[in-house]
């Protein structure tokens, strides 16, 4: 066991999270693509003078001044704001709400005004030469079982392009990522062990994963700051896989310890890798050169938006999970429908159709396409493609409108896969009040003293589909009463 | 409301309702917003009212580094000369307190742009003053077109470039064609479309390229600047024939009616077509100018009467940028300009027309609008661009003694203003 305290372990995240809205600054489509690009520009980065007039030291020497990069684009796709040939436009109203939404939920405090930044990046992975960056709230916390973290800040910002290739110092990049928003979380060094580290990432994660984010690989990067007591901080980027975090953490802490023994003491960016070790990757940077971006006025973030988006906050799954349950959801489906996004967003839409049965909408969308796969012999995909999200709503409409009940849907829905048209479907053969009553009669007639289940099954067996069980149940009931 | 007691640059610490918060000063356009950087190189804005109690930590103090730059020369490296006059090329930003200021001096040029010095020897520098080019005017060209006579005629400079800012620079293109006469060697206007504190700026190939024309043979007028929007070469454009087409592209520039002077690379150059070679003795100058001349854009349903305000506020002559071919409303026609027309020639007002598509040349002689209006005394400028027209009817109305020499001035090709193959 590993004595974290005993070690003066300290640790501190960083997540970069892709936002699905439109490009921060341009308003194009934010997604990736692999298509063969339609053209492709050479551009070179210089030295630029810093603040002190002279070149800044750390642009002077980096290797890539006067080299030459490519940047791939496409005429649909890609804006000037990209390809560095026209100004910004102001920053995209959806992609600021998300983030703010972000920074509320990890109940931050906002700026009322602040200023896009330009922070120099010289890599090429920017066409403008920096990357543009706007603080927007600080002062937050996030809740874990070992006590709360503390968020530093929240920050929006572009998204660099992507290498695509990188062949005798040619670099090749694509414009497709280059200014997709991302939502930037640094939280205080508040983590106290590997565990914590962990629960505090899968919160967050639960906390972005509420708002319009991008899903998928390449979608969020994660950095973790780590640290024992006479060892200067380590940053390990690519830590995303949440079952590497501890792992990952605690070789870290070895490695430091035997840094210490070995009298060393320096700090640096190292790369996570799939084992949980990690290798070196260059010194810590310096504070990066921060300059306003002066093409853009400043951005008032205002009381008025701030308060709309409180009032639209998103549920988090912690909450829906306690919500399902009230509703008599049980655990196992509750698990099924929370386990995959697109079940859930399907389950979202189809409760907000038909609130009172919870459990039917879960198993609609859970469990049912499997079973009449298996029983009918068609494919998963094929039953998917019949029962799909609008029939289901329609179906839900359905009970609304008092045209079938609860216990009617699955023999609907055993009818559409058998190609009925769904007009047809719906068509429910009842069996009138007035004749299950005398059924009833006759069955208690025949076989008196038993219980009223027993009943019930007996009348089942003669109507099968056509009865509306509750409702007979009822009348056997008033019967035997 | 607290009285505030700090100026931009103090380190200072606020205390608002919530929280206290600790930065630097950062000058603000917004009048009710205090710009604050804070420790981790973000601004934040805090509106005025929110301010409870300010404590300056730490007034700004204005250190003039005595740097002492060298301004390196030697004698195995070319001489040129270099008049900068505003513009995005030579305005830095403040980072400090937020501003812009502008690059006044040959050591300031020479942190921005160290290669240029690398290159070659900057004999003469001159600032005449530092304006955006959307603010100048006729006396502005007239002072660049001095700076750079004298420049010029210093045999040891091989050529001049002018630095400037975008918007207007054809204009200014346009009249250093005709103000400077006889010349001798190049004269190289370049500019910038994007910042240079960026290190992506297009001021450092444009300025490159300026370089390699302003030491080639090749004695004209031009403006060089991105070719494409790639950072390899830049294309050499007749001062007369160009003209912005785009309002942030690099390569905004484009020629009109011809073919590009050159393509210019940072280590070469391809002519592409012919130009006056460079040669010896000195260049004149020939600023006369005349400010009542306008230039006039046409549009369908147009009230000519609006011609008759420069009739009375004693305009000499207006430069029409006409239609198609060359042509307003005329004839039996509803706003028919027929009749106005003939009034301002009939009063002495040199009217000419120059082509709205700016591509292709006039022809007056194909309808019979045309035909009507060139039979009414308009000069008709073939494939000049409007903004050159302007800039020469001015000049040459400017010219006392060349009276009743209009029309013959006018289309006689002064500085490569026409091109009879309009080839492209």
């Amino acid at each position: 066991m590993i004595d974290y305290a005993k070690l003066g372990f300290k640790a501190g995240l960083e997540i970069h999270q892709q936002l699905d809205t439109p490009k921060l600054f341009s308003g194009a489509p934010s997604f990736l693509r692999n298509d063969k690009p339609d053209y492709i520009v050479m551009r070179k980065l210089h030295a630029v003078a810093g603040e002190s007039g002279i070149v800044d030291e750390a642009v002077a020497h980096e290797a890539s001044l006067d080299k030459e990069f490519f940047y791939e684009g496409y005429n649909d796709t890609i804006s000037l704001v990209e390809l560095d040939q026209e100004p910004p436009h102001s920053v995209n109203e959806e992609a600021l709400n998300t983030a703010l939404t972000v920074a509320l939920l990890l109940n931050c405090e906002t700026y009322p005004v602040t200023q896009v930044m330009r922070k120099t990046v010289i890599d090429g992975s920017n066409t403008s030469g920096f990357q543009r960056t706007v603080l927007i709230a600080h002062d937050g916390k996030v809740e874990t079982s070992f006590g709360n973290v503390r968020i530093a800040t929240v920050c929006l910002e572009e998204d660099s392009a992507r290498v695509i290739s990188k062949e005798k110092g040619k670099i090749i990049y694509r414009l497709d990522r280059l200014g997709i928003p991302l939502v930037e979380i640094a939280t205080y060094p508040d983590l106290h062990n590997a565990e914590q580290v962990k629960e505090c990432a899968l919160k967050l994660g639960e906390i972005l994963r509420a708002c319009k984010v991008k899903r998928g690989i390449g979608t969020i990067r994660q950095d973790v700051n780590v640290s024992v007591k006479g060892h200067d901080r380590v940053e390990i980027k690519g830590f995303q896989d949440p079952k590497m975090m501890i792992k990952t953490v605690d070789c870290e802490i070895d490695r430091q310890l035997n840094d210490l023994k070995e009298g060393k003491t320096v700090g640096g960016v190292r790369n996570g890798l799939p084992d949980g070790m990690s290798e070196f990757l260059r010194p810590m940077p310096g504070a990066s050169r921060m300059y306003p971006e002066t093409d853009l006025s400043l951005l008032r973030i205002g009381r008025a938006r701030i308060d709309m988006l409180k009032k639209n906050l998103p549920k988090l799954k912690t909450d829906i999970r306690d919500e399902l349950r009230k509703k008599g959801v049980s655990e196992d489906l509750i698990e099924l429908v929370l386990d995959d996004s697109e079940l859930f967003d399907e389950f979202n839409i189809l409760i907000n159709v038909y609130s009172v049965d919870a459990n039917l909408v879960a198993k609609m969308v859970t469990l049912w396409r499997q079973e009449f796969a298996s029983k009918s012999g068609k494919s998963f995909d094929d039953v998917k493609l019949i029962l799909n999200e609008k029939v289901y709503e329609e179906i839900l409409n359905a009970i609304n409108d008092e045209k079938i009940t609860v216990s009617d849907v699955k023999q609907v829905l055993i009818k559409l896969i058998d190609g009925v048209k769904f007009s047809d479907a719906i068509k429910i053969e009842k069996i009138s009040d007035d004749l299950i009553e005398k059924e009833i009669r006759e069955i208690v007639k025949s076989k008196p003293g038993m219980r009223a289940n027993a009943y019930m099954g007996m009348l089942m067996a003669k109507f099968k589909g056509k009865l509306d069980a509750k409702k007979a149940m009822e009348l056997i009931n008033r019967v035997l009463s | 409301m607290v009285e505030f007691n700090f100026k931009s640059g103090d380190k200072v610490k606020f205390r608002l309702a919530r929280e206290e918060i600790e930065g630097i000063v950062i000058e603000s356009y917004d009048g009710d917003v205090v710009l604050l950087k804070l420790k981790s190189g973000y601004n934040i804005g805090i509106p005025k009212e929110n301010i409870l109690d300010c404590h300056v930590i730490e007034e700004f103090k204005d250190v003039k580094k005595n740097e002492k730059i060298v301004v390196s020369t030697s004698k195995d490296k070319p001489c040129i000369g270099l008049v900068v006059t505003g513009g995005t090329i030579a305005a830095k930003l403040d980072s400090r307190t937020g501003g812009t200021k502008p690059l006044t001096d040959v050591s300031e040029f020479m942190k921005f742009y160290p290669k240029l010095f690398e290159r070659v020897n900057v004999k003469k520098m001159s600032v005449p003053f530092m304006v955006l080019s959307e603010n100048m005017n006729y006396e502005h060209w007239i002072t660049i077109a001095e700076h750079v006579k004298e420049m010029l005629n210093d045999s040891e400079i091989k050529g001049v470039i002018v630095t400037h800012g975008s918007d207007t620079l054809h204009y200014t293109a346009s009249a250093l064609s005709f103000f400077l006469r006889d010349l001798k060697k190049p004269v190289v206007l370049t500019f910038s479309q994007r910042s240079i504190d960026r290190a992506s700026s297009d001021a450092e190939l444009n300025l490159d390229c300026a370089v390699t024309f302003a030491l080639s043979n090749c004695a004209e007028v031009v403006l060089v600047g991105h070719a494409t929007q790639n950072d390899d070469y830049c294309y050499a454009l007749r001062g007369t024939k160009v003209r912005k087409f785009h309002t942030s592209r690099r390569d905004t520039f484009k020629p009109v009616n011809i073919e590009p002077i050159a393509k210019v690379f940072p280590s070469k150059i391809e002519f592409l077509s012919k130009y006056n070679a460079c040669s010896s003795g000195l260049t004149k100058l020939d600023c006369s100018f005349s400010d009542k001349v306008a230039l006039h854009y046409y549009y369908p349903g147009q009230d000519p009467s609006i011609l008759d305000y420069y009739l009375v506020q004693g305009y000499k002559g207006i430069v029409i940028a006409m239609t198609g071919l060359g042509h307003v409303a005329s004839g039996d026609t509803k706003n028919s300009w027929d009749s106005t027309l003939k009034r301002l020639i009939k009063n002495g007002v040199a009217i000419c027309a120059a082509p709205q598509t700016f591509y292709g040349r006039l022809n007056p002689k194909v309808y019979s609008t045309g035909r009507e209006l060139e039979a009414l005394g308009i000069i008709y400028l073939e494939d000049m661009l409007p903004e050159t027209a302007f800039v020469k009817l001015s000049w040459v109305l400017g010219h006392k003694n060349w009276k009743g020499l209009v029309r013959d001035k006018m289309l006689e090709d002064v500085s490569g203003e026409f091109n009879t193959l309009l080839n492209e």
